[in-house]
């Protein structure tokens, strides 16, 4: 029991520590909220022209005001990740790994500290700014407690997920000699699949319960859906569908991790 | 006359961050120096790290405007005309490579010959005598990242003579390269300095270099001259010193010899600083045998910085620059 | 006389990207890996905006083969921009890292040679892309095809001048490299929508700040009219911005020069 504790602690300083480092990028920081204030004002017009164009009140159960306070979310969400993959890669192809395998963490677990610790301080300040910029936009707040509570729960699963989805990508290192590729492809379905710029409800119908059962709508899509449309049901099943992939993203992350380790026994890193 | 430099000033103005306000301080990093290089003269320009070399070498070089002051290298006045001073210039930055990493050095010397705008006849004959005299020819053909450093430094100081500069920069030329690969770099220098009368500017911290290469020393510190001679008085003076370090199998016997000075003595162990214009090293060594069994024993240049806090220690008495000009 | 330096100049700019082509070569796979993820990644956007359009009429006057020229265009200049003005996007960190000074020391025209550093495999995916795409959907005939490969240049100097121009921030901001890189994702993204969803003041923005609307509305018009003075507007524009983009980068080169920055990294 006490040990457990102790361990959770190490975790925890870890990605405080990892947060903190990030908060002196404070021009970064910055700069990308200035993005995301491009981003938004763009989609708002493009949304607005859809909504007037369409003639319609809501779509996918949205009004105008929510599909933005929706957007500002999935923005929000893909604008917090962090690059992982190419520091792995990097890792990987300096040799600096072996010198992470012997540390008493299991490397893994060690990234995700980390990771989870530089996120979420990107969240918080994205999803504090993206606000504020969202409602300059649509002078208003279509959000509910219900919602905020739902995404504060919906959010740190998508957040692993996500993780284990980019230690992959970083894997590949192993393999190949250059992720970069891997790595665009994966973003770009990160944001695609996963809703960044429509609510995957306005897919087609068959195409759209397909999307919404992929991983990459657990990452993105489900958190901001149950924030601006909270509905107890679908976070339940969502919840379920999310901790699935999680199992099975472990699972792949487990055994190509294990192969690698191979690699490094019989070639030295 | 290679280089002239009148009361070179640099001001620079730092903005410190105190909370919110910004205070603005002024900093003299060349406080009104001068000096003259005469050309095929070999310079050695040395002092602490922010004592003012980098930028003197910036202005001269063009690539920061003078606060004050003038300078003329080669005729030119570097910060007006930079780009014409660039054709007969060359500049070795040991820790920057103008080599690309991943090709051989071959592809580079084609792109410094584009760069140069070299006619294609002149710039061949002038790269094959590079290749022959630096000895390139085993691994021309190798990308630069499999060479070894005193390789890479040996193809990076023909890339700077490629298009036949009548003055060349060195800045750490040698720094993280082996010995023997040192001893060489240095000789080549020399000999492209002595035979083919280029003119030399070189800073380093490896007190050999210095030794080696330059016929003449400056030394700078907070933006001052504060020695400037020939590289004889010099070495008489402050380069004499060597230092010896011995480990012993056992207990050793005290050091007692005239111009061998014990800086430090352990158990078993031993330093020495010699002073080679009263002893010579191998009487030292000799003695040292006798002190007890040795286990290793090392003789090494003493570092640059203590030579400098040797020339403070010492009453100065030729510091003007006007007795080279 | 003026003949003879701009070729001198395309002889060197092709020494470049030789050097640069065969640098990335040494590791044929990373480079190929990484310009086929660029395509492929591509390829997924347009994907996604063709079927957004054709669901949604939020752009009444515009086809799903409007869509993908501005998409095949604006790749395809970006593409051309960064193939052979790689450097450009690291010239934040050139700058404030102090590694201007060794540019410094070449006998040629500091910004115009600088640029030439670098290439990006990924450039290499955008252009293949552009001109694929382009080719491949909108099947154009002849006067259409020439007339895009010219917009293509015009499109690629404008990149380049606003890329000079974010890189250039970090003369008066220090290190402002990811500001930079974030100016560049917001300038693609105004590039890369249709420009009539954007009416009203913002338009001033998007002839100036983030000038998109010379690669997102004049060379579109252009194309579709297959009106040279729509052409023209566009290459006025794009040169427009990139002699502003000179300027500044020269202007900055004086802070530079002046030594104040280099103090600024301690």
């Amino acid at each position: 029991m006490k040990y457990s504790h102790t361990i959770f602690r190490k975790y925890f300083a870890l990605a405080f520590i990892s947060a903190r480092s990030n908060f002196a990028y404070f021009a970064e920081v910055l700069s990308r909220q200035l993005f995301l204030a491009v981003i938004l004002y763009i989609l708002l017009r493009l949304w607005q022209q859809t909504y007037s164009h369409c003639g319609l009140q809501q779509m996918a159960g949205l009004s105008l005001p929510q599909m933005l306070w929706y957007l500002t979310a999935t923005e929000a969400i893909i604008l917090s990740s962090s690059p992982i993959s190419t520091i792995m890669d990097e890792e990987i192809r300096s040799g600096s790994l072996a010198m992470q395998l012997i540390r008493p963490t299991p490397y893994p677990l060690y990234r995700l500290a980390l990771y989870l610790g530089e996120r979420a301080l990107r969240l918080l300040a994205n999803f504090f700014i993206g606000s504020i910029i969202c409602f300059v936009l649509v002078r208003e707040i279509p959000v509910s407690v219900v919602g905020i509570l739902a995404l504060a729960m919906a959010l740190p699963l998508a957040i692993i997920l996500d993780f284990l989805g980019n230690f992959l990508v970083g894997l590949a290192a192993f393999w190949l000699e250059n992720t970069s590729g891997i790595l665009f492809i994966y973003s770009r379905l990160t944001m695609v699949l996963g809703g960044m710029l429509i609510p995957l409800d306005l897919l087609p119908a068959p195409y759209s319960n397909l999307a919404k059962s992929l991983p990459f709508a657990s990452m993105v899509y489900g958190p901001a859906r149950q924030f601006v449309h909270p509905c107890n049901f679908e976070l339940l099943q969502f919840i379920v569908l999310q901790i699935s992939w999680i199992f099975v993203f472990s699972i792949i992350v487990w055994q190509v991790y294990s192969l690698a380790l191979k690699r490094v026994a019989s070639n030295g890193g | 006359m290679a280089i002239k430099v009148e009361n070179l000033t640099k001001q620079f103005i730092l903005n410190k961050r105190d909370g919110w306000r910004s205070i603005k301080t002024e900093v003299l990093a060349v406080d009104s120096i001068n000096f003259s290089v005469n050309s095929g003269q070999s310079l050695a320009l040395i002092g602490p790290n922010g004592a003012g070399k980098s930028t003197t070498i910036k202005m001269l070089t063009g690539i920061l405007h003078p606060s004050a002051g003038q300078a003329k290298v080669l005729g030119l006045t570097p910060w007006r005309e930079r780009t014409r001073l660039a054709y007969q210039i060359g500049a070795v930055f040991g820790q920057r490579s103008q080599l690309w990493y991943h090709l051989p050095p071959e592809d580079t010397f084609e792109l410094l010959s584009r760069i140069y705008n070299l006619d294609r006849n002149q710039y061949k004959e002038q790269r094959n005598l590079l290749i022959e005299r630096f000895d390139l020819g085993p691994f021309l053909k190798t990308p630069v990242r499999k060479l070894s450093l005193g390789q890479r430094m040996r193809a990076e100081i023909a890339a700077s003579l490629l298009h036949k500069p009548r003055l060349l920069f060195l800045d750490e030329p040698t720094i993280g390269v082996d010995i023997v690969a040192r001893q060489e770099l240095r000789d080549l220098i020399r000999e492209w300095n002595k035979q083919d009368g280029v003119t030399v500017l070189i800073t380093s911290h490896d007190a050999g270099d210095i030794e080696h290469v330059a016929d003449r020393v400056i030394v700078i510190n907070h933006g001052h001259i504060v020695l400037d001679d020939n590289l004889s008085n010099m070495r008489q003076r402050y380069l004499s010193s060597k230092i010896l370090s011995a480990r012993f199998h056992g207990e050793h016997k005290t050091v007692d010899l005239h111009g061998a000075k014990v800086l430090q003595s352990a158990n078993y162990s031993i330093e020495v600083e010699i002073d080679t214009s009263v002893v010579t090293t191998e009487k030292v060594i000799k003695h040292i045998l006798e002190l007890g069994t040795i286990a290793d024993i090392s003789i090494e240049d003493p570092p640059l910085e203590e030579i400098i806090a040797h020339i403070y220690s010492q009453p100065v008495t030729n510091n003007d620059s006007s007795t080279h000009t | 006389m003026f003949f003879a330096k701009i070729l001198n100049y395309i002889r060197l700019a092709i020494a470049y990207v030789r050097l640069n082509w065969l640098s990335h070569i040494e590791y044929r796979n990373a480079f190929y890996i990484e310009a086929a993820g660029m395509f492929l990644n591509n390829v997924i956007w347009l994907v996604f905006w063709v079927y957004f359009f054709k669901a949604f009429p939020t752009v009444p006057t515009w086809t799903s083969s409007d869509v993908i020229t501005l998409w095949a265009i604006s790749a395809a200049g970006w593409g051309i921009a960064f193939v052979i003005f790689g450097n450009c996007r690291f010239l934040a960190n050139i700058i404030s890292t102090g590694q201007l000074d060794a540019w410094m020391l070449y006998p040629r025209h500091l910004l115009s040679h600088l640029i030439l550093g670098k290439m990006k495999p990924s450039a290499f995916g955008d252009m293949v892309f552009g001109f694929a795409m382009y080719l491949f959907f909108v099947r154009p005939d002849f006067p259409h095809l020439a007339l895009f490969c010219i917009l293509t240049v015009s499109v690629a100097i404008l990149f380049t001048g606003f890329s000079i121009v974010a890189g250039s921030l970090s003369f008066f901001l220090g290190n402002a490299e990811s500001l930079a890189l974030h100016l560049e994702f917001a300038m693609i993204c105004f590039c890369t929508y249709p420009a009539p969803i954007f009416e009203g003041r913002i338009r001033w923005l998007l002839y100036t700040v983030l000038p998109a609307l010379f690669v997102s509305y004049y060379p579109i018009e252009a194309l579709r009219n297959l009106s040279i003075e729509q052409a023209l507007y566009a290459f006025a524009g794009s040169l427009a911005f990139a002699s502003i983009a000179v300027y500044v980068f020269y202007f900055g080169l004086k802070r530079y020069e002046s030594g104040n920055l280099t103090v600024m990294r301690g």
